[in-house]
């Protein structure tokens, strides 16, 4: 009975910890209220993100058009509401992936030690080895052509490296508790011992980095949008909208065009930022309590 | 001793070396075309021409033997031809090499100047206002990503204070010579040098603001307080030099930031370094530049995280004790 109640009075813990943290809270509401707002964009607006429209070209905002038209008339608030719907997804998907991959890399390696964790870590050092844009840009330019989704597994599967070795750091730690001697010598299985008594040990570790991968992710996509190889050049993203500021005229005279992009990333990535920092201080708390 | 740790580190490094060229090779050999030695235009699909130029370029060879013949013209400095510029590819990167070099030292000395100060007056005034100022100044250039802050660096400076020129911040003076035109390049590298490094200042302040907060309550300090040295004298002496220590790692691991970074900001602020030959290159596809710019950058990280480990092995005794133990 004890023993079932446990988990939930520790998350319990840990949420109250988080409520307190004001910053954290904003941080959520907005994060929130900005993935809402993209999620219903077919609800919101009626303005197609693509389509161009040629009778109203770089028009400054105006009740039509709250955020003006950019270089193709088309209308800005319904490109962020649909580029921050391709953004994030990207963001999440690649965070996904690099946490999957990555959690599962340092648990083995951590874990099983010996030829596996050898195995594992030098093909960790291998994918870091690399300036990551340049890594992700010579193995996307084998297949130039893909879209959105090429573009995921390519950054998901080439950014793992870093996300393994916090995961094996921490693995090798907790290994040393006397409470995963105390299960292994009462007989538990290695399954059992790696999801029962291991990974709720990493989670906290694994949400902050999982939320800081989203973050950094945000920024991966706007530089590789930018450079020619991340998302499609019609497609709306928040990064393509940014690569709109390098026209002189744009960056001179329409800041409608790009700004609220540029506020809109910095935003989400402060406060993906900030909920993390809350994460982290609640389990941290909750850790001293055990 | 200390010969002993340098060359065991040297040695440890040689079979990751080995990984990451074999890496660039398997990579090269997807390409189309040749991807290593530009020796076969990507955009001629004549099958006979191309039967020909296999045979006559050695691939059809067993892929052992092409990878032992490029590691063999690698390490004499031979990267092939480039088909965009029409010279070779050492050649090439050897003329855009020195640019962003300078790119990215201004940004480390940038980094390290304002690092320093910063997370000192933070480090000595914890909980003040001046330490709030700078540790949330610091949290918001943390979280903006490269690009967008180098959007908003070239908005502020060139058309807001139209300090900078838009577009393009390197003049006709980059034709002459290098060093005759030194201060020049410097003056345009400082904008893009300085973008380049925000990320880097915002972590390393917060990491010394921390460890100089935290080293301010260790018992040496508290020796050297009642041994009646100064509190400048024992900010700048003891805990600086303690607190400094783990910032020698990160050059390592930041090597590879700031070459991925300087391919962003190199584009966006026209400068003709490696970033911006590896982006015409790519876009291009002239792959013997891009494989070769890949493998050197790889290089570039490995040779980053040795000398990181060597300055923290020569400067930090424990460490090399500790390596030759284990």
């Amino acid at each position: 009975m004890k023993h079932k109640n446990a988990p939930a009075s520790r998350i319990g813990a840990a949420v109250r910890k988080f409520a307190a943290n004001r910053p954290a809270v904003v941080s959520l509401l907005f994060l929130t209220a900005v993935i809402t707002l993209c999620l219903l964009a077919p609800w919101l607006t009626d303005y197609d993100p693509m389509k161009i429209s040629l009778r109203s070209l770089n028009k400054a905002p105006s009740a039509g058009h709250w955020l003006g038209t950019d270089k193709g008339g088309r209308d800005v608030v319904s490109r962020l509401l649909y580029g921050g719907r391709t953004t994030l997804w990207i963001s999440l998907c690649v965070s996904a992936i690099i946490a999957g991959v990555g959690t599962a890399v340092g648990v083995l390696a951590g874990y099983f030690g010996g030829a596996a964790d050898s195995l594992l870590m030098r093909a960790a050092d291998v994918v870091l080895s690399f300036p990551f844009l340049i890594f992700v840009i010579v193995v996307k330019s084998i297949d130039p052509d893909g879209g959105v989704s090429s573009l995921i597994w390519t950054v998901g599967l080439l950014g793992w490296g870093g996300f393994a070795r916090i995961i094996r750091a921490k693995t090798l730690a907790e290994k040393e508790n006397e409470y995963m001697l105390a299960a292994r010598s009462l007989g538990a299985g290695t399954l059992r011992i790696l999801t029962r008594h291991l990974l709720p040990g990493l989670l906290g570790l694994f949400i902050v980095n999982l939320m800081w991968t989203a973050a950094v992710m945000i920024g991966v996509e706007a530089s590789l949008s930018f450079l020619g190889f991340g998302v499609p050049a019609g497609q709306p993203s928040w990064g393509n909208m940014m690569t709109d500021a390098l026209s002189p005229e744009v960056i001179r005279e329409r800041w409608w065009i790009w700004l609220p992009a540029g506020l809109l990333i910095i935003g989400v990535i402060l406060s993906i930022n900030f909920i993390g920092e809350g994460i982290k201080e609640a389990f941290r708390v909750q850790e001293r309590h055990l | 001793m200390l010969l002993k740790f340098a060359l065991r580190r040297l040695a440890g490094a040689v079979p990751l070396l080995l990984l990451v060229s074999v890496v660039v090779f398997a990579l090269a050999k997807q390409m189309p075309g040749d991807g290593l030695g530009g020796g076969l235009n990507p955009g001629n699909k004549d099958p006979r021409y191309v039967a020909e130029m296999r045979e006559k370029l050695g691939y059809d060879d067993p892929l052992p033997l092409q990878y032992f013949r490029w590691v063999k013209d690698a390490a004499s400095g031979y990267f092939g031809q480039s088909f965009l510029f029409k010279m070779p590819v050492g050649e090439l990167i050897g003329q855009r090499l020195p640019a962003t070099l300078l790119l990215t030292v201004l940004s480390l000395l940038i980094t390290y100047g304002s690092s320093l100060t910063l997370g000192m007056i933070a480090g000595r005034n914890p909980g003040r206002p001046v330490d709030r100022f700078i540790l949330t100044a610091s949290y918001v250039t943390y979280a903006v990503p490269t690009f967008i802050a180098a959007i908003f660096a070239i908005y502020i400076f060139a058309v807001v204070l139209n300090w900078v020129p838009l577009g393009g911040t390197v003049t006709a003076a980059a034709s002459r010579g290098l060093w005759s035109s030194l201060g020049d390049r410097v003056v345009h590298a400082l904008l893009p040098a300085a973008v380049l490094g925000m990320f880097n200042t915002a972590a390393y302040t917060q990491f010394l603001r921390g460890e100089i907060v935290e080293n301010s309550g260790k018992n040496y300090v508290r020796t050297a307080v009642a041994k009646g040295i100064s509190r400048s004298s024992v900010y700048n002496r003891h805990i600086l030099r303690n607190s400094l220590l783990p910032l020698v790692t990160f050059l390592g691991m930041d090597i590879g930031g700031l070459l991925g970074g300087s391919v962003v900001i190199e584009n966006l602020f026209s400068y003709p370094g490696i970033g911006t030959l590896f982006v015409a290159a790519v876009s291009g596809r002239d792959y013997a530049v891009m494989m070769a710019v890949t493998l050197m950058t790889g290089f570039m990280i490995v040779a980053g995280n040795i000398v990181a480990d060597l300055l923290y092995g020569l400067l930090d005794p424990r460490i090399r004790a500790g390596y030759n133990g284990g």
